[in-house]
């Protein structure tokens, strides 16, 4: 029932790193779409991804510390000093024990764990890093930046495939709600572009491998839609009460008002094609926010560009929407800089933030001829819209449903 | 190069610090903050380097450069 103020945006991802330079680029409507060349990866069916070149360039992590961690925590840490500034937050000024960290993650940190596995059976055991343990598992950058920043309150990491930071984003609010912490760093971080996790990227059997033409692969509910395309990165906000932030002079980016959640339950790996679990989380996130269909401004989508996913969310939002569904703009920017799996709500829920600030919903990419017409897509370049409340959907394998209602501070 | 210098240098160059940030005389964890991961590691590379078998037992956080490098030259002389 509580609205929980967002007041730093952090944002790593292969559109750019901090929130100016990822907003020019997103509302340019430019894809980012490469194809791989950290590694040779031409024997995949699918070999392109959204990919980050240039980390170090924007990070304040020593030597030291890049040795003992995957590029999962280094986005993570990276995006969480992004986030911290943003929001003007001198962490030795925060009691510790009333600051938390909720963060996303679908696979864990490969890039270390391929290395080191490759290691223990060419030179045994003598050859594994004795940070192997502590660097690969998915809770990895929950510990590296509450060791940073010496955090010591309640945190999770929540691992719900593509749904994990839209989720772990909710359960932040539900916390905070409660009144237990003064302060949150949540979102999430995920980076697929490594060998094995490619591998299995390419096993899920959804990716584009439309390599020839990356700029052009991910096209969302369009008739040529050919699956999805990973990408790398991390999106991490700071959240702690209105009171709080008023009280400390920050500037409210945003509000997230209500959180949704539902399991289909039907397959291991498809979602249920009637759409309707995934309606029940709409309604959920709808009513525990408190908004009318008709108070929704934007719809962030999922848009997986696979036909049962993107045909059932459209079900599920006519279901909730009826006719009204037409009037509200949707789009799912992701198209431009790849699926970032377990990041990818985090990301979706910034970009609708910045719509929000800006008057301004970025488009889909490749969105040509929709499959399921009567929609107000939001298409190839960025439109105007006053928006004041937003819904973004993230769903995850299996049907794991996930939705967020997000909206204005009355005094933006 | 000495057994302390050659000491230094292997740290420095595991540990990713600098070579004066490690004192001679003034244990690993109150120059550098070593952490236990960091212990292990540096067993390991020194065993390696130096071709000595070493306990973790007798180089810990509270040894000094100075400590490490005795330990190491008195095993090499035997």
């Amino acid at each position: 029932m509580g609205k929980i103020a967002i007041t730093g945006i952090g944002v790593v991802s292969p559109s750019g790193i901090g929130k100016r330079q990822f907003w020019a680029n997103i509302k340019s409507g430019r894809s980012f779409i490469k194809k791989i060349t950290r590694f040779d990866a031409s024997l995949y069916p699918s070999h392109i991804a959204g990919q980050i070149d240039d980390l170090e360039k924007y990070s304040h992590i020593s030597e030291r510390l890049l040795k003992k961690i995957d590029a999962f925590s280094h986005m993570a840490l990276v995006a969480s000093e992004l986030a911290l500034q943003d929001a003007g937050i001198d962490i030795k000024n925060e009691d510790p024990s009333l600051m938390g960290i909720f963060l996303g993650n679908a696979i864990g940190g490969w890039l270390y764990a391929e290395t080191e596995l490759r290691d223990l059976y060419l030179e045994g055991r003598e050859g594994v890093s004795p940070y192997m343990a502590s660097a690969w598992f998915p809770a990895a950058p929950q510990g590296q930046v509450s060791i940073y920043y010496g955090i010591k309150g309640f945190s999770k990491t929540v691992v719900s495939d593509r749904a994990s930071s839209l989720m772990a984003l909710g359960y932040a609010k539900k916390v905070l709600e409660k009144d237990k912490l003064n302060m949150i760093l949540s979102g999430g971080m995920e980076a697929p572009v490594t060998p094995y996790a490619l591998l299995c990227c390419n096993t899920y059997g959804s990716l584009s491998e439309n390599n020839q033409n990356p700029n052009e692969a991910y096209r969302p509910f369009d008739k040529e839609r050919s699956g999805f395309v990973i990408g790398e990165g991390a999106g991490i906000v700071v959240m702690e009460s209105v009171d709080r932030a008023k009280k400390r002079g920050a500037s409210i980016l945003g509000l997230i008002s209500g959180y949704g959640y539902s399991c289909d339950g039907v397959d291991r790996i498809n979602c249920s094609g009637d759409g309707k679990e995934l309606a029940r989380a709409i309604s959920m996130a709808l009513s525990d926010a408190e908004a009318n269909i008709e108070e929704i401004g934007y719809i962030s989508l999922d848009g997986l560009a696979v036909g049962l996913w993107d045909d059932s969310e459209i079900k599920a939002l006519e279901i909730v929407f009826g006719e009204y569904l037409k009037n509200i703009p949707v789009s799912c920017p992701k198209s431009m800089f790849g699926n970032l799996l377990g990041a990818s709500g985090a990301l979706d829920m910034i970009i609708a933030l910045l719509n929000m600030e800006h008057g301004l919903v970025a488009p889909t990419l490749n969105l040509e001829t929709p499959v399921l017409k009567g929609l107000n897509y939001v298409a190839k370049q960025a439109k105007e819209y006053k928006i004041t409340k937003s819904l973004i959907i993230s769903r995850g394998r299996g049907g794991i449903n996930s939705v967020l209602v997000i909206e204005k501070h009355p005094a933006l | 190069m000495d057994t302390k210098s050659k000491t230094k240098e292997v740290l420095s160059s595991l540990l990713k610090v600098k070579i004066d940030e490690l004192k001679d005389d003034v244990s690993l964890i109150n120059s550098i903050g070593v952490d236990s991961t960091e212990m292990v590691e540096s067993v390991i590379a020194l065993e390696k380097s130096f071709g000595v078998k070493l306990s973790p037992k007798e180089i810990t956080k509270n040894s000094t450069i100075n400590d490490i490098a005795e330990n190491i030259q008195s095993k090499l002389a035997k």
